[in-house]
């Protein structure tokens, strides 16, 4: 084994200034811990709803749930090409406006009374209305969340008045990212879970750590991301960012499909470990996105993965062959509901879309390996046994990701956390 | 009804053999195609990887005639049975059983969209 071959690794938690203590359980646990992130943390930050690919065209709209404040979300791409956000709610009796999950429409009708809004929000139309008392629909509109927009990625604040702007929030995180390309932006599938029985924290931490991958994940993907000069999959890099954080993975040169994968062998004529997550399986560098000096910053030869984790629940992935993101939404203390958004490319040719579906049945079975993990995991942190965890410098994200969310749950005011 | 030899055979000229696994394998979506796999017992999943297998790359070039987004029907259920075979590949290749060790089943997980076409 050459010197040529040997691979820097970094340590990470001291580095950006973390500490190095055990992790209290109960905030995993505690419905009285879940009340406060909610409040602190979900009615305080700026939420990742997607991306505006989501709302193609002018008229465009997406309905969604922040279920953990009770919240009904519609997002509107106006005709001036406008994206706003507004309580998915009737001004006349609070009912649920619009039911679609997406669709195009430039105003909505409410199904009760028909009451009617424009897709700026403004009430445009009431019947019968010479029968209601002193009404004025300039006072009916819907009632309006704040929303705004960076890289392409749509967020909403659930403060009436944000006390921090976006870019304050994102802070350096946005810097780093700035120009960060997303190639494939305008397709996706999707894999998703309604309501996993786990606390959202454990659930995201399970995508956020390399330690486990080649263990719990060796039928799947455990020989892609470790190799002898790196067993355990230890990060390339690691960086906080403001409430925000950035890892970098190990992906491992020499994996080829095993002789007896002979299906992943059809499939993949040329595999490479960066790919093998990417999803442009014929690229090596899907958009670029190899040059950007956020992506890989170390910029080590067998990176796999670039984890760009948004403040609270968003996961961006980076790899050299495309990317994709996975949201996670509390649904109770010890429930969540997740969703992965993979971007690909439009198959070209059948010998591609067979390779999209290889890839997405790997991805798909990734996943369900981390979801009996997980489930086990909670009911294991809720049996008291333990009082708290232990995390290693390669868990550096999930350090700084529960200790981030101590300090908001704290602080008085985001603007006091974001100092 | 009436039906000719020709439009009864649900599979191309060639691929005959394949016709008793187009009911289960030949699934619409990537989810159906998902959730069938995972329901069959391991001996069902390897007597298709067994035949799919050697006929994928015959399959590939049958349905590399037809654009992507329309094949006609019978080459529509190949095409199909071609993606079904990534779908076997991930318990024989991968779990050497049906499912991931120890997952739940239902497991509540969906693709909600696959790659298209074929996907949703």
């Amino acid at each position: 084994m050459n010197d040529a071959l040997k691979i820097e690794l970094p340590q990470i938690t001291k580095a950006n200034g973390l500490g190095t203590g055990p992790i209290p359980i109960e905030p995993y646990i505690s419905p009285e811990w879940y009340e406060r992130e909610k409040k602190q943390i979900f009615g305080r930050a700026w939420l990742c709803m997607g991306r505006v690919e989501q709302l193609p065209e002018a008229n465009s709209f997406i309905t969604t749930e922040v279920e953990v404040c009770g919240v009904l979300v519609l997002i509107t791409r106006n005709k001036a090409d406008k994206i706003s956000a507004f309580h998915n709610v009737c001004s006349h009796r609070s009912n649920m406006l619009v039911l679609e999950p997406a669709g195009t429409a430039s105003k909505f009708a409410c199904r009760y009374h028909n009451w009617s809004y424009r897709n700026d929000g403004s009430c445009l139309g009431v019947p019968d209305r010479e029968n209601f008392f002193d009404l004025d629909l300039k006072e009916r509109g819907l009632t309006p969340i704040a929303c705004d927009v960076w890289e392409g990625w749509i967020f909403i604040n659930l403060q009436p008045e944000p006390e921090v702007s976006l870019k304050e929030f994102l802070g350096s995180f946005g810097e780093a990212f700035r120009d960060a390309p997303f190639p494939a932006a305008e397709q996706f599938f999707t894999i998703d879970v309604g309501n996993m029985r786990a606390n959202w924290k454990v659930t995201i931490d399970a995508f956020a750590e390399p330690y486990h991958v080649p263990v719990l994940h060796t039928a799947t993907v455990g020989a892609t991301f470790a190799n002898k000069l790196n067993p355990f999959s230890r990060p390339l890099s690691g960086n906080a960012r403001g409430s925000h954080r950035t890892l970098t993975t190990f992906g491992n040169p020499d994996y080829t499909p095993p002789e007896d994968a002979l299906v992943e062998r059809l499939a993949y004529g040329n595999v490479d470990t960066g790919n093998v997550l990417g999803s442009d399986v014929n690229s090596l560098d899907a958009g670029g996105l190899q040059n950007h000096p956020a992506i890989n910053p170390n910029r080590a030869p067998s990176w796999a993965t670039e984890i760009a984790w948004m403040f609270p629940n968003f996961i961006i992935f980076f790899s050299p062959g495309g990317f994709f993101s996975i949201e996670f939404w509390p649904t109770s203390v010890n429930t969540t509901r997740w969703m992965a958004k993979v971007h690909i490319p439009v198959a070209q040719d059948v010998r591609q879309r067979f390779q999209q579906e290889h890839h997405n049945c790997r991805m798909g079975e990734i996943f369900l390996e981390d979801v009996s993990n997980l489930e086990c995991q909670q009911k294991a942190m809720e049996s008291g046994a333990k009082k708290e965890i232990i995390l290693q410098d390669s868990e550096f994200l999930l350090r700084h990701s529960i200790e981030t969310v101590m300090k908001w749950v704290e602080a008085a005011t985001v603007r006091e956390v974001l100092k | 009804m009436q039906q000719t030899t020709q439009s009864d055979a649900l599979l191309p000229p060639g691929f005959g053999e394949l016709e008793g696994f187009v009911a289960y394998w030949a699934g619409e979506t990537n989810d159906i195609r998902w959730d069938r796999r995972s329901r069959a017992a391991m001996a069902e999943i390897r007597r298709f990887y067994d035949a799919m297998l050697p006929r994928g790359e015959d399959a590939m070039k049958y349905l590399e005639k037809f654009p992507l987004a329309e094949m006609p029907d019978d080459a529509t259920r190949l095409f199909r049975l071609l993606l079904s075979l990534a779908h076997a590949s991930m318990a024989v290749e991968m779990h050497r059983q049906p499912r991931a060790k120890f997952s739940p089943f239902p497991h509540g997980m969906h693709i909600g969209r696959g790659p298209w076409p074929q996907g949703s």
